[in-house]
């Protein structure tokens, strides 16, 4: 029998609010955090498709965080110390009194810190002043800066991981903390994701990509619309989510608050395409499925599903018809829905996000609702999705995530029965 | 050789460039998807070859009517006549995807 896991901490940093009470609110009233993005330097923004992004504004970092600290580290990791130092202190975990080398840090990034990559690189190549690359360049863009950084600030000895799995990075982080607490590597594992890389070059890739929606730069609000048929591509965002997983016997025994249980996951890839997913959904199905047979749970059991839901025309019909073929006579009796439609499409920062969701969903039975889903599609249809907060008791969720590189996630969370 | 028809061995020449097979091999009937092979992601790396070339901005919602190659010579033609409105491309008969994973 495997070491049940549960969620005893939540934090975040989103384009809806800074702190679970803010963001949660936020999330069951429908706001939308996609606004126009208004600079990129000196750049020409009307060169850009498109123009709107889910930023969280009016960060001061300086008003969670050490100035000259919060100086030194990249926006991305900003976010994750704020969003970490959130969770473990809704947990209740004091590290004074934890074995530091039981405590780990799993972090998913997709971009990772692209700020002040971007910065210097364009310096260098402005200046020609190879002398003038900040000594902090290396240390920042390294792809684990921001879990390095939260394991320094907590005084985790534990495992220190970086998941870079593009857009399912913190969905897979979260599982593969629930992988590390159940092998016995560590009793807490401190999980997070984050992304911060709404930047001139970086937001101009995805353009170039044609992975944005390009048909609502006047209407920011109504950009990220998953599961609706004018949905013309994804919004980026950016934030970060955190959430302290730990063994049911060390959250017992300091008499922690327990959100759920994380109970099972699956990590599959479809060895296809580096962004397209394969069309007849049956790899993401195979992933839910994994994640569910991990949990010992069947599909009919499941309430509610936060969806990967990105608002790209494929992508959104792909997953649904991949519920339905999981879930059959079911899938129309799941409540469904996409924080993306609120906050973007905040990239590695995705999965924790979500799973936020899911952990509050088992918590309080509410289920946010998918903003912008004004005219169904009827390639992506469920009963299931609503614009309006849904309400009931959720006994089982499941969260999904794909990223770029054909990979996929599934994690499956429980409510916490004693 | 008409300007219509040297866009037509641009647009060509750009299509065997990037299969990395011989011009003549290449035909404007020829589907991108179904003849050429082209993906939705290698199409819109052939559009931005094909931007870069003839100095065009190339709107998303443009991108399902370009089929064949020869509606991705037909719609380079519009855009590259003066005062013509910038969605000239017929209407496709099918779509071609251009979508992604996120």
């Amino acid at each position: 029998m495997n070491t049940r896991v549960v969620i005893t901490g939540l934090g975040i940093v989103s384009p809806i609010g800074i702190g679970i009470g803010q963001f949660w609110k936020a999330a069951l009233e429908g706001h939308s955090g996609i606004s126009a993005i208004r600079a990129f330097g000196d750049l020409p923004l009307e060169a850009y498709r498109c123009r709107v992004a889910g930023q969280v504004a009016d960060f001061n970092p300086a008003q969670y965080l050490d100035p000259v600290q919060a100086e030194r580290i990249d926006r991305y990791a900003q976010f994750a110390l704020v969003a970490t130092k959130e969770a473990l202190a809704d947990a209740g975990l004091l590290m004074e009194q934890e074995n530091p080398h039981r405590v780990g840090v799993i972090v998913g990034a997709g971009m990772g810190g692209m700020v002040m990559g971007e910065r210097e690189i364009t310096q260098l190549y402005r200046s020609q002043k190879p002398n003038r690359v900040h000594p902090n360049f290396i240390p920042t863009i390294t792809l684990n800066s921001a879990s390095g950084i939260v394991a320094m600030a907590h005084g985790a000895k534990g495992p220190n991981l970086t998941i870079s799995t593009a857009c399912s990075s913190s969905a897979h982080a979260v599982g593969q903390a629930l992988t590390c607490i159940r092998t016995g590597q560590a009793d807490v594992v401190i999980t997070a994701g984050a992304d911060a890389s709404i930047t001139p070059l970086v937001f101009a890739g995805f353009c170039s990509l044609r992975a944005l929606s390009t048909g609502f730069n006047d209407e920011p609000e109504r950009a990220s619309r998953p599961f609706d048929r004018a949905r013309d591509g994804f919004v980026m965002g950016e934030g970060a989510g955190a959430l302290i997983l730990e063994s049911l016997p060390h959250a017992r025994k300091r008499k922690a608050r327990i959100y759920g249980e994380v109970a099972g996951y699956a990590a599959t890839s479809e060895a296809y395409h580096m962004v397209i997913p394969r069309e007849d959904g049956a790899e993401v199905a195979t992933t839910m499925s994994l994640a569910l047979r991990d949990a010992g749970v069947a599909p009919r059991q499941v309430d509610y599903i936060n969806a990967h839901a990105t608002s790209t025309q494929i992508g959104d019909a792909v997953e649904v018809k991949a519920i339905r073929q999981v879930f059959k006579d079911r899938a129309d009796r799941i409540m469904v829905n996409a924080t993306k439609s609120m906050v973007g499409h905040t990239l590695g920062a995705a999965g924790a996000i979500g799973s936020i969701a899911c952990a509050l969903g088992l918590e309080t039975g509410q289920v946010h609702p998918t903003i912008n889903y004004d005219d169904p599609d009827p390639a992506c249809t469920l009963r299931g999705i609503s614009a309006q907060a849904q309400q009931r008791t959720i006994r089982i969720a499941l969260l999904n995530a794909f990223g770029f590189g054909s990979n996929n996630a599934a994690v499956v969370f429980k409510k916490f029965v004693r | 050789m008409t300007t219509e028809s040297k866009i037509a061995t641009r647009i060509l020449t750009a299509l065997a460039e990037y299969l990395k097979r011989d011009v003549t091999t290449i035909g404007l009937e020829h589907s991108l998807r179904d003849d050429l092979g082209l993906d939705s992601m290698a199409t819109i790396e052939l559009l931005f070859r094909i931007e870069e070339a003839f100095d065009l901005q190339i709107p998303d919602e443009d991108l399902q009517g370009l089929v064949t190659v020869a509606d991705v010579v037909a719609y380079v033609e519009g855009r590259l006549k003066p005062s013509t409105p910038s969605r000239t491309a017929k209407q496709p008969a099918k779509r071609a995807p251009a979508r992604k994973k996120g």
